[in-house]
């Protein structure tokens, strides 16, 4: 028996490998074949969910919302101490100094990530920006996006927390953050499709279990998740999607 | 049972008796200092049914100026400050019983007198179709929106002031 892992595209290249190094080691001591799926984009991740392809998913917390109450996927474990926050930056010289600096009719850079959208439009806000009031500039990576901040292309970009922090020192020293959400109660989900149930208990053991033997560390170094998964019951998740739910309008 | 009568703040305070949906009642004190709401950070907490708080987050308890224990298994009008009228609410605890969302500017009385705005949203937690208690979220709100909604919310008081 082969079940298919798909891994949400928001994660940085770099942490390829790590994804890979965690499917080897659950396959292992689950004693299931796992397969990775690796889509390169939301459209890619949207068609493979649509063909039920999945049957584990490391999902963002916008997609998991459908997932689990729609599609009754089985929330089952989320990165430990790791909440996915959003950063909105400036260049450096673009005099700019707090959210309310910016006005109707700026440009914002911004990824295809819809986490990092919704929580950033939440965080404009005090400046009585609204979607409509944006001129967004679509980028494909983070890197691009702090490119037209730093060139002042752009008044502002938004990013993953995690992905501001993995701009290189040089690009960091050329921008200025205007605000970073603190929200903490909002992250990543590991869901199993309700037809992999009598598999769950061994994958769930498995994922839960890394960081408990030696080398374990290299791999959650390596996924960029140093404390590795925690258990997210059912109840849980229904509270962070009771959360974003709040946050859509 | 009530919430207690509050402790008279060090700071100029105004006092008023403020009476709850539930038929209780308590005498606060409301200062004129505006406490900022946290950059970047979310307020969140959960009721019952009833409106009793089940849960607070780190920043609902850092702004509310109430231990925690304080706060879980009272009421959520411990925060009801008294500039704000009663027609603000309207449509809260009838929206979200019928399983809608709810969305307001509020202004919040802290333990200590002072105050802090937020724009509240407030969702019911439906479980297996059935709503079991709800959720409710602040956000830093428009600056613009509080200075529009002052005078308004100020006259509503008035109104209600008038008619009791």
């Amino acid at each position: 028996m082969t079940l298919n892992f798909l891994i949400a595209p928001d994660f940085a290249p770099e942490r390829f490998a790590g994804w890979h190094m965690l499917n080897t080691t659950l396959q292992r001591r689950s004693g299931i074949h796992l397969h990775l799926l690796t889509p390169a984009g939301a459209h890619e991740q949207a068609e493979l969910l649509s063909v039920g392809k999945a049957d584990l998913v490391y999902a963002n917390p916008f997609d998991a919302t459908d997932m689990i109450r729609t599609q009754g996927y089985i929330p089952f474990a989320r990165p430990a101490k790791r909440y996915d926050e959003m950063v909105i930056a400036t260049g450096a010289e673009s005099g700019l100094s707090s959210v309310e600096d910016l006005k109707a009719g700026c440009r914002i850079a911004l990824t295809e990530n819809k986490d990092v959208k919704l929580i950033g439009l939440r965080l404009l806000e005090p400046a009585d920006l609204t979607e409509a009031t944006i001129r967004w500039v679509p980028v494909d990576t983070y890197q691009a996006a702090a490119r037209l901040a730093i060139k002042g292309e752009v008044e502002a970009a938004f990013f993953l927390a995690d992905a501001y922090a993995s701009l290189t020192r040089m690009s960091r020293s050329q921008l200025r953050v205007l605000v970073e959400s603190a929200i903490s109660d909002i992250s990543h989900v590991v869901l199993a499709h309700p037809r992999v149930a009598a598999e769950l208990p061994g994958i769930a053991k498995a994922l839960l279990g890394i960081g408990q033997q030696p080398g374990d560390s290299d791999v959650l170094d390596a996924l960029g998740l140093p404390s590795g998964f925690e258990p997210m019951n059912q109840e849980e998740a229904e509270f962070m999607i009771d959360l974003m739910d709040t946050l859509l309008d | 049972m009530g919430l207690p009568d509050m402790a008279l703040p060090p700071a100029p305070s105004k006092e008023a008796r403020l009476t709850y949906t539930d038929g209780t009642s308590r005498t606060v004190y409301a200062t004129d200092l505006e406490v900022p709401f946290p950059e970047g950070r979310l307020i969140v907490s959960r009721t019952d049914l009833a409106g009793i708080i089940t849960h607070a987050n780190d920043a609902f308890v850092e702004m509310s100026g109430y231990a925690r224990e304080d706060l879980i298994g009272a009421p959520h009008h411990i925060l009801r400050h008294p500039d704000m009228p009663k027609i603000a609410f309207k449509g809260l605890w009838d929206d979200v019983a019928a399983g809608k969302k709810w969305h307001g500017y509020v202004k919040n009385l802290r333990k200590d007198g002072a105050y802090y705005w937020v724009y509240a949203t407030a969702v019911p937690n439906i479980r297996n179709g059935v709503i079991v208690g709800y959720t409710s979220v602040r956000r830093k709100p428009s600056r613009t929106r509080i200075n529009e909604l002052i005078p308004v919310y100020a006259q509503w008081l008035a109104d209600e002031k008038a008619a009791s």
